[in-house]
């Protein structure tokens, strides 16, 4: 159907990579399932993560600004635990990459 | 009777002695109740043991790092670098062997006081200082009872972490209820000290007003940004101070240091201070790595038994509420640390290590709240708040720390020297009780935070419609989606007292 990645690989990004990045990967995990969508999510500083290939990065804009071209769809998120707005975010950035 | 003995003194020196054995027991027990397949299982209950490994390494090449850095730049204004008789990996090793302990039994006693008070709403998620603070407790314990015995050393410790799990995220939430604009999380962070002081704080100097202040509408230059990624800003932070205290260091210090190494003391310099550098880099990824097995069990077991319960969460939660905020309280949180590093040395009273960790996490912390309160002034204030308790904590707390781990005292948050001075202190008052004394402090505590709880529940229970009092603020909750049980939840924030860490 879509020429996605299976599993997808997702990268979120926090500034220490422990607390923050963790609980936005178990977030991320739940809108994932919901979508039906088989991934990979794992979670890393801002260092690591520019050594790092990832299909989608989802972090704080503070992050991601830093992060240009570790993955082909970026998401910011403001929020780490509320997962209908991460959805509302993730579902076009994902569809404008053609995979959803 | 002699075998059954042998087989338990076996078990308790090669397990429950063992950091990373008890480390692997506990994911793998949080990976089986979670039902993770069986490779799941397998990998992360490896993953969990490799990572307390390289967390130790970390801490290995770290504690080289601060030694040599101590030395020099204490040769260079002319101290006596500080000293201590033990390091944070021998008392890994030996007594702190029982944090794993501490941080399971802890969280099982603060799930329980989340679930028999209604008050206590938050579940703390923060799990990397879960492991630190069960870390201060029980250094704090080990160094005024000495040879503790390793149950009450587990049991008191768990009681006064989990007191402080429960307790921490309630005195910080009516400021983050009023900065959020909503009551979906609460804040379980070891910076609540500087949040209380930087929100209350500017209130009552007066500094501003939070939205013809607001910081974002200042904008910062761009290239500052760097100082973002905490590897960086240690490692150009530390080479820098490295590098200028060897020109004025005694070369005979300096040789000492270098051990026979073959480099210029300037280039040779530069390799100590970006290995200390590496060496957080390391330790923060061994926690980064167990953490990630441990701290999805707790939360699949909090939701499980405690549906509805908030969670509690890390600082960078507040921090797209004000980004510019965030980089202010660093910038001014590491101007007055270095400021302070100047005035000891000058003065003679000490060797600071600038802790860049700290310095952006908790400066961070106190720009938002600031911010928050009386806008940007308010945030330089909440940095400023933040670079003192951070320096004057840890010329206090290395001496506190000499016979177990004062590295303690260069990697800290505000509140881990709140608690341990008073888990310090009441444990010298209480020290001629005896064995008694470490029980006496941990039923204390735990009476006094089942009142605070008890009188927070009376309180909170009658629906009013007053909503939380948010005077002006950046993020008033006026456009906020208000949460449906906002209402519910008015326990009158700002007109108690905050608590303080006064608890623990």
């Amino acid at each position: 159907m879509t020429d996605r990645p299976d599993p997808l690989k997702v990268l979120a990004v926090c500034g220490l990579g422990m607390g923050t990045s963790l609980i936005l990967r178990m977030t991320i995990e739940t809108v994932l399932q919901r979508l039906g969508i088989r991934a990979e999510v794992d979670h890393t500083d801002v260092s690591a993560a520019r050594s790092t290939q990832a299909d989608v990065l989802v972090g704080q804009g503070m992050h991601t600004s830093e992060l240009d071209g570790v993955a082909p769809v970026c998401v910011t998120v403001d929020d780490f635990v509320d997962d209908a707005a991460l959805e509302a975010r993730l579902r076009p950035a994902l569809e404008e990459a053609g995979w959803l | 009777m002699e075998l059954l003995q042998d087989i338990l003194t076996g078990i308790a020196n090669n397990i429950f002695n063992q950091v990373p054995i008890l480390i692997g027991l506990i994911a793998l027990a949080g990976l089986l109740l979670q039902r993770k397949p069986f490779e799941t299982v397998v990998a992360g209950t490896v993953r969990a043991v490799v990572g307390v490994v390289i967390l130790t390494l970390g801490v290995e090449i770290f504690v080289g790092g601060l030694v040599a850095f101590q030395a020099i730049v204490a040769s260079a204004v002319g101290l006596e670098p500080p000293t201590a008789t033990s390091t944070l990996n021998d008392f890994l090793a030996g007594a702190g062997s029982a944090v794993p302990l501490i941080i399971a039994v802890g969280f099982g006693i603060h799930l329980l006081l989340v679930r028999v008070f209604p008050a206590a709403r938050y579940v703390y998620l923060t799990g990397h200082l879960m492991f630190w603070m069960s870390i201060v407790i029980a250094a704090s314990l080990v160094e005024v009872f000495a040879d503790v015995p390793r149950t009450t050393l587990i049991v008191v410790g768990a009681v006064l972490i989990a007191c402080y799990w429960t307790l921490q995220p309630l005195w910080v939430a009516p400021l983050m209820r009023r900065l959020m604009g909503h009551d979906q999380f609460g804040l379980g962070h070891t910076t609540s000290t500087v949040a209380l002081l930087a929100g209350y704080g500017s209130r009552a100097l007066r500094l501003g007003d939070a939205r013809t202040h607001d910081s974002e509408k200042l904008t910062l230059p761009r290239q500052i940004s760097f100082f973002k990624d905490i590897n960086v800003s240690t490692a150009v932070i530390i080479s820098v101070i490295m590098i200028a205290a060897i020109a004025f260091a005694s070369p005979a210090v300096v040789e000492e240091q270098m051990a026979g190494s073959e480099l210029l003391p300037w280039a040779w310099g530069l390799t100590q201070a970006l290995r200390f550098a590496a060496g957080i880099a390391i330790l923060l990824f061994g926690v980064r790595m167990f953490l990630a097995e441990i701290v999805p069990a707790f939360k699949g077991i909090s939701d499980k038994v405690l549906p509805g319960t908030k969670p509690a969460l890390d600082i960078p939660v507040v921090f797209p509420k004000a980004p510019t905020a965030v980089m202010i309280g660093f910038l001014s949180s590491t101007v007055v640390f270095l400021v302070c590093m100047g005035v000891f040395a000058a003065t003679g009273w000490f060797v600071l290590v600038p802790p860049m960790i700290m310095l952006f996490f908790g400066g961070g912390c106190g720009g938002v709240f600031g911010n928050a309160v009386a806008g940007w002034r308010g945030a330089v204030f909440g940095g400023v708040v933040n670079g003192i308790l951070l320096a004057f904590g840890q010329w206090i707390s290395w001496g506190l720390y000499d016979r177990t781990a004062p590295e303690l005292a260069t990697l800290a948050d505000p509140d881990w020297f709140a608690v341990g001075w008073l888990v310090l202190g009441a444990g010298n008052v209480l020290a001629p009780l005896g064995a008694a004394a470490p029980w006496i402090i941990a039923g204390a505590t735990l009476v006094v935070t089942v009142a605070v709880l008890v009188v927070l529940s009376r309180r909170g229970e009658p629906v009013t419609s007053s909503p939380a009092p948010a005077p002006a603020g950046a993020d008033a909750p006026a456009d906020a989606p208000a949460p449906a049980d906002a209402p519910a939840r008015s326990e009158a924030p700002s007109s108690r007292p905050p608590s303080r860490p006064g608890k623990e």
